[in-house]
């Protein structure tokens, strides 16, 4: 899941924004909310038998 | 008149597409990385065609399997989509198509605890690749710096 956030916001990062700064804060982001959203639903699908 | 003069300048924009650009975009499905290549645009060629080269292999050696057309008890339309997914990755899914490796489906391969994972990193290489291919397009069409 790790991996496929960090290859998925590499090629996000580097579409999106203007600004080397930006596209590293937007690439960071969406890291960060691939992870959060992917833990938060395997803990929710966790107890759903 | 107003509707007029945005539909010409739609057609406008349109025709300014020059023909490299196509074939900018062909070269970056058909090899990832190739398209901003082609264009001196290194650094981006570097990570974004190498994350989808990355994804794919990582998702090969992950047990995952590629999708085609030849389907074993389910229904073939049901393999489209994944297929179009695969397809992204150009010349990667072709080879593979053509020595015949990855599109094995086999109980053996499907007990791995990876399989499913590589699975998905394969259906994600073919589409971040298509992405990249949207990149190459534009940058080559002028529409990006």
């Amino acid at each position: 899941m790790a991996l496929f956030a960090g290859l998925a916001s590499i090629i996000f990062g580097a579409m999106a924004k203007d600004t080397t700064r930006e596209r590293w804060i937007y690439g960071l982001k969406v890291f960060a909310e691939f992870m959060v959203i992917g833990l938060v639903l395997s803990w929710i699908l966790y107890f759903i038998p | 008149m107003e509707e007029l003069i945005l539909v010409k300048v739609e057609h406008m924009q349109a025709d300014d597409v020059p023909g490299g650009a196509w074939l900018t975009g062909l070269a970056a499905w058909f090899l990832p990385g190739l398209g901003h290549v082609l264009q001196k645009r290194w650094y981006r060629a570097i990570l974004m065609g190498g994350a989808v080269w990355v994804c794919f292999f990582v998702g090969l050696g992950m047990g995952g399997h590629l999708f085609d057309l030849s389907s074993e008890g389910s229904w073939v339309i049901l393999q489209i989509p994944p297929m179009i997914a695969n397809l992204g990755t150009g010349a990667l899914y072709l080879v593979s198509w053509l020595i015949g490796h990855g599109f094995a489906d086999d109980p053996v391969q499907a007990a791995r605890a990876t399989y499913e994972y590589g699975n998905n990193l394969l259906l994600i290489s073919g589409l971040l690749n298509y992405l990249n291919m949207l990149d190459a397009f534009d940058i080559a069409a002028g529409r990006k710096p």
